[in-house]
C-alpha cells in the first residue's frame, strides 16, 4: 500500500499551511544566531550554511514546519525558496513532526537485494504503521530512505539521525525497538572489514565497545 | 586565430565562447534542453552530450605530439561531455551526432530516460507542435519505450500564481524556470523541491508565484510542464501565424510576436532583440492584448449614424474647410505611429492651425528600470523627435472660453486623460480616430473614423530609450490585405502564409483604416495631396526632413529596429 513502485503517487505538499508555531516562539536566541553567524562564515557564500542553520533549527524546533525553515533562511540570508528545496531534498530533514525515535530504513539498491524491504515491512508490521507515519504514542515513525553509504552493512537502518544499526535481521529489529522502549539508545557499532578481524585484530577503534564485522551472507540466510 | 574542428568541419574562434553556443551561432543542432543563452548552465538535462578530444601535448617540448602522417594526437575525453560546459580550446575536435554513434547513442538514450515518467500527452498538451523535448524525442530519441511499470503521477494542474500553471508529471527538471527566477527577474518564488523521481518545481509553502515577469518561464520551458492560464486550450501552435512586431503597453517598445488565429490575436510572446528586452516580456504586456478583440467599432460613423468611409471623410474635411483655422485644435498621439502623427502635423500645418500636440501618459512609480516604464505609452519618444509638445492644461481654458472650433483627434481619448470634459465638447465638433468603443471621446464625436490598432498597421515606434522600431500588420482589416501593403511577403517561409493561416478568413474582421489611410483622404479633399505610395515612403520623407530621424529608413531598422543615433539621427 505504501509501496511507491506500486502507487507512485507524488502528493502536492499543503500550499499555504497555518503557522506550525506562535510567533513569539519563531525566534532564535542571540546565541543561536551567532553561532549561525559563525557557520555562515565558513563558507564562501552564505547558502553554504543553510545545511547547518537548518540543522540547529531542527534541533531547536523538533522539525522543520515551512515557517521554521524560511526563519532559517532569512538568517542565514539566503531566498527562502532554495532554502525550502535544500530541506525538502534531505530525509535527515523532518518536515512534519516526528516520534521520539526516526527509524531511518534504507531500501536503496543494495539493501533492497539484501531484504531492505523486508525489513521495512517486518518494521511496519510490527509497529502497526506505515512509513511516513509516527505511532500513537509517539515514541515510533518510520521512514523509508536512501543509500547511507553503509551497502557493506546491508540491510541497515539509522536511528534518529544518529547511530546505525548494520546487519539487520527480524531479531535485531525486535532488539532495537525493545532497546529503545527501554530508553537505551542504540550504541555505535564500528564496523570492520573481514580481513582486519584476522589479519588487524578485529576492531582497530579503541574508544567504541561494540563492533561487528562486515559480512555478505546469502539473502536468504539474513531474513529470518 | 586558435581553431576547432566541429564533425569534420573547422572553425576559428576568439575568446573562450562555449562549445555548444558555439556550434549553435554556426547553425550546427546539438539537442539540450536545459542550456539557455541568457543562464548558467547546470548541464542537468545531459542532452547536449558530445565527444571531445584535445591535441596531445608533449611535456617537454610543450607542443602537440604528431603522428606518423603528422597530424596532432587527439586525446578524446574517457566519457562524452555536456557541451553547454564546455569551453572550446585551440585545437579542440569535436565529434557530435553526425559523426560519432556513441553521442547519437547517449542522446538516444538520454530522451528514453527523460521520458520514464513524461506522461506523453502530446494530443492535449500546449505546447505540443513547438515542445523541444517532443521534436527531439522525434529527431534524435528511442523508438519505444522499455518502461513497463506505472509512471510516476505528481501534481497536475496546480496554479503556481495568477498566470502560470504546473503539470509536474511533465516537467523534466531542467530548473530553467527556477534559474529564471534566481538569476533574470531575482523574485526567487520557484524551487526544485523534493529529490528523486519526485522533484519538480514549485513556489515554497505561503508563496505565489506572481512576479511581473511569471510569464517568461512559459516560453522557457522546453516541455509543456507551465503553459499561460489566459492562453492555454484556446489555440493551437499550427492555428495560428505569427508575425514580428512591438508591444504598446509601455514606452520600452519590447519585441513581440503577436499570435493570430482567425483574425483574433490570441497570445503575445517575447521576440529576441538584445539591445531592448532580449529574451523576455513583461506579464502585463502579455495579457494587453484583448483590446485588439474586443470592443472594435463597427464602422465609421458621423454622429451617431452609421456610413461609409467616403461620407465620412466627406464629413471631416468639410468640417475643418468651414472652420477657422485658428479654432481648430489638432491632437496628436503617443499610441500613434511616427508616421500618423506626422501625417497630421502635415494636415494642421497645410490649414494654418497650430501645431499638434500629444498626451503623455505617465504613471509614476509603475516602471522597474527593466522593461516596465513609467510611460505607458510606446511613442512619447517618437512624439518628441517629430517636435510635437505635450498637451497641457490650455486645452480647457480654450474650451471653456469658446475658443475651439473643431478639435480633431488623432488615435487619443482626451476626456479620458481628463483634459475635456464631455460637456466642455457639446459645442465643439469632434472628428475622432478611435481605436476602441470604449473610447470616452467617443460619444462626443461628430465624425467617427474606427483607427487601426498596431496589430493591424505599419509604422514607426521610438522607445524611451531612441530605439526606432517597425510595427507589423499581424491581422487583417475590412478593405486592405496585408498583401495589399506590400508590406509581408507571399511566401510560406516567412511564418504568415501557412495554408492554416487565417489571412483568408472573412471572419472577424474590423472595419478600421490605418491613419496613414485616413489622414491623407482626409486632407485631398481639403485640397492637399499627400501622395504616398505607403509608410514607407512617408518614413523616408521623415528620414530626409527632421534631423532627429535621419537615416530611420524601414531598411535601416529592420527586424531589430535601430539606435537612432547610431544612424546619426540628431538627439
Amino acid at each position: 500500500m505504501a509501496d511507491f513502485i506500486k502507487n507512485p503517487v507524488v502528493e502536492l505538499p499543503e500550499r499555504n499551511p497555518a503557522p506550525s508555531f506562535p510567533a513569539s516562539e519563531l525566534v532564535f536566541t542571540d546565541a543561536e544566531k551567532a553561532q549561525i553567524a559563525e557557520y555562515v562564515e565558513r563558507y564562501p557564500t552564505a547558502d553554504g550554511a543553510i545545511m547547518r542553520a537548518l540543522w540547529l533549527a531542527q534541533e531547536k524546533f523538533g522539525y522543520l514546519p515551512p515557517d521554521v525553515i524560511k526563519l532559517a533562511a532569512e538568517e542565514v540570508g539566503m531566498p527562502y525558496a532554495k532554502a525550502y528545496g535544500v530541506a525538502t531534498f534531505y530525509t535527515q530533514y523532518y518536515k512534519k513532526k516526528m516520534g521520539a525515535h526516526v527509524l531511518d530504513v534504507c531500501t536503496c539498491f543494495s539493501c533492497q537485494i539484501c531484504g531492505g524491504y523486508d525489513m521495512l515491512h517486518y518494521l511496519e508490521n510490527k509497529l502497526g504503521i506505515h512509513k511516513g507515519e509516527t505511532t500513537e504514542d509517539g515514541q515510533f515513525s518510520i521512514q523509508e530512505v536512501e543509500c547511507l553509504g553503509a551497502c557493506g552493512s546491508a540491510p541497515m537502518l539509522q536511528v534518529t539521525n544518529g547511530s546505525y544499526v548494520h546487519n539487520l535481521t527480524t531479531d535485531k529489529v525486535d532488539a532495537l525497538i525493545d532497546a529503545l522502549r527501554e530508553g537505551k539508545s542504540w550504541p555505535f557499532e564500528s564496523v570492520t572489514l573481514p580481513q582486519d578481524e584476522d589479519d588487524l585484530g578485529g576492531n582497530r577503534r579503541t574508544d567504541v565497545t561494540a563492533t561487528e564485522t562486515y559480512q555478505t551472507p546469502p539473502a536468504s540466510e539474513t531474513i529470518a | 586565430m586558435p581553431s576547432v574542428t566541429i564533425d569534420g568541419q573547422t572553425f576559428e574562434f576568439e575568446g573562450r565562447p562555449g562549445l555548444l553556443q558555439f556550434c549553435l551561432q554556426h547553425g550546427l543542432e546539438v539537442p539540450h534542453f536545459c542550456y539557455h543563452p541568457a543562464m548558467s548552465a547546470p548541464a542537468n538535462c545531459r542532452q547536449c552530450l558530445v565527444d571531445v578530444g584535445t591535441p596531445e601535448m608533449d611535456r617537454e617540448t610543450r607542443q602537440p605530439r604528431l603522428d606518423e602522417a603528422g597530424n596532432p594526437v587527439i586525446r578524446f575525453f574517457p566519457k562524452l561531455q555536456t557541451s553547454c560546459t564546455m569551453e572550446i580550446t585551440d585545437g579542440m575536435v569535436v565529434k557530435s551526432h553526425r559523426s560519432s554513434e556513441a553521442v547519437e547513442r547517449a542522446q538516444k538514450d538520454n530522451l528514453e530516460l527523460l521520458l520514464i515518467n513524461h506522461p506523453l500527452d502530446c494530443p492535449i498538451c500546449d505546447q505540443a507542435g513547438h515542445c523541444p523535448l517532443q521534436i527531439q524525442a522525434y529527431k534524435y530519441g528511442p523508438e519505444g519505450s522499455r518502461f513497463e511499470f506505472e509512471k510516476v503521477n505528481k501534481p497536475k494542474h496546480i496554479p503556481l500564481g495568477p498566470q502560470v500553471m504546473l503539470d509536474g508529471e511533465r516537467c523534466i527538471n531542467c530548473t530553467r524556470c527556477v534559474r529564471f527566477t534566481t538569476e533574470i527577474s531575482e523574485s526567487h518564488q520557484l524551487t526544485i523541491i523534493e529529490r528523486g523521481v519526485r522533484n519538480y518545481p514549485m513556489t515554497p509553502p505561503g508563496v505565489t508565484f506572481d512576479e511581473p515577469y511569471s510569464m517568461n518561464v512559459i516560453d522557457i520551458c522546453p516541455v509543456g510542464a507551465l503553459t499561460s492560464r489566459d492562453s492555454r486550450f484556446k489555440a493551437r501552435i499550427w492555428e495560428m501565424s505569427r508575425t514580428a512586431s512591438v508591444t504598446t503597453g509601455g514606452a520600452n517598445g519590447n519585441n513581440c510576436y503577436y499570435w493570430v488565429k482567425d483574425n483574433q490575436i490570441m497570445k503575445v510572446t517575447p521576440r529576441d532583440n538584445p539591445s531592448v528586452n532580449e529574451y523576455w516580456l513583461p506579464d502585463e504586456e502579455r495579457l494587453d492584448y484583448h483590446r485588439f478583440n474586443d470592443d472594435r467599432p463597427e464602422g465609421p460613423a458621423i454622429g451617431k449614424i452609421k456610413t461609409d468611409w467616403n461620407a465620412a471623410y466627406d464629413a471631416a474635411a468639410s468640417l475643418l474647410k468651414d472652420a477657422d483655422a485658428s479654432r481648430v485644435v489638432f491632437m496628436g498621439s503617443a499610441y500613434a505611429t511616427v508616421e500618423d502623427n506626422y501625417l497630421l502635423m502635415k494636415l494642421a500645418a497645410s490649414l494654418g492651425a497650430d501645431a499638434p500636440t500629444y498626451i503623455p501618459h505617465i504613471e509614476e512609480g509603475h516602471g522597474d528600470d527593466w522593461l516596465r516604464t513609467d510611460d505607458r505609452s510606446p511613442n512619447r519618444e517618437g512624439c518628441e523627435r517629430l517636435g510635437m509638445m505635450p498637451a497641457g492644461d490650455s486645452l480647457a481654458a480654450r474650451l471653456n472660453a469658446g475658443e475651439v472650433d473643431v478639435l480633431y483627434v488623432l488615435e487619443e481619448d482626451p476626456v479620458a486623460a481628463g483634459l475635456a470634459t464631455t460637456e466642455q465638447l457639446a459645442n465643439v465638433r469632434v472628428i475622432l480616430h478611435a481605436y476602441n468603443t470604449t473610447n470616452q471621446t467617443m460619444p462626443a464625436a461628430d465624425v467617427f473614423l474606427p483607427a487601426a490598432t498596431v496589430v493591424e498597421t505599419v509604422g514607426t515606434f521610438v522607445n524611451h530609450k531612441g530605439h526606432a522600431q517597425r510595427v507589423r500588420p499581424a491581422k487583417a482589416i475590412r478593405g486592405m490585405n496585408r498583401t495589399l501593403m506590400m508590406e509581408v511577403g507571399k511566401s510560406r517561409a516567412d511564418l504568415h502564409g501557412t495554408p492554416f493561416d487565417r489571412w483568408h478568413d472573412e471572419s472577424n474582421l474590423v472595419d478600421c483604416q490605418p491613419g496613414w489611410v485616413s489622414l491623407p483622404a482626409v486632407a485631398i479633399r481639403l485640397g492637399h495631396a499627400m501622395d504616398y505610395r505607403g509608410p514607407k515612403y512617408i518614413m523616408h520623407e521623415i528620414a530626409d526632413s527632421i534631423d532627429a530621424f535621419d537615416g530611420a529608413t524601414y531598411a535601416a531598422m529592420g527586424e531589430q529596429g535601430v539606435r537612432l543615433e547610431d544612424v546619426g539621427a540628431a538627439v
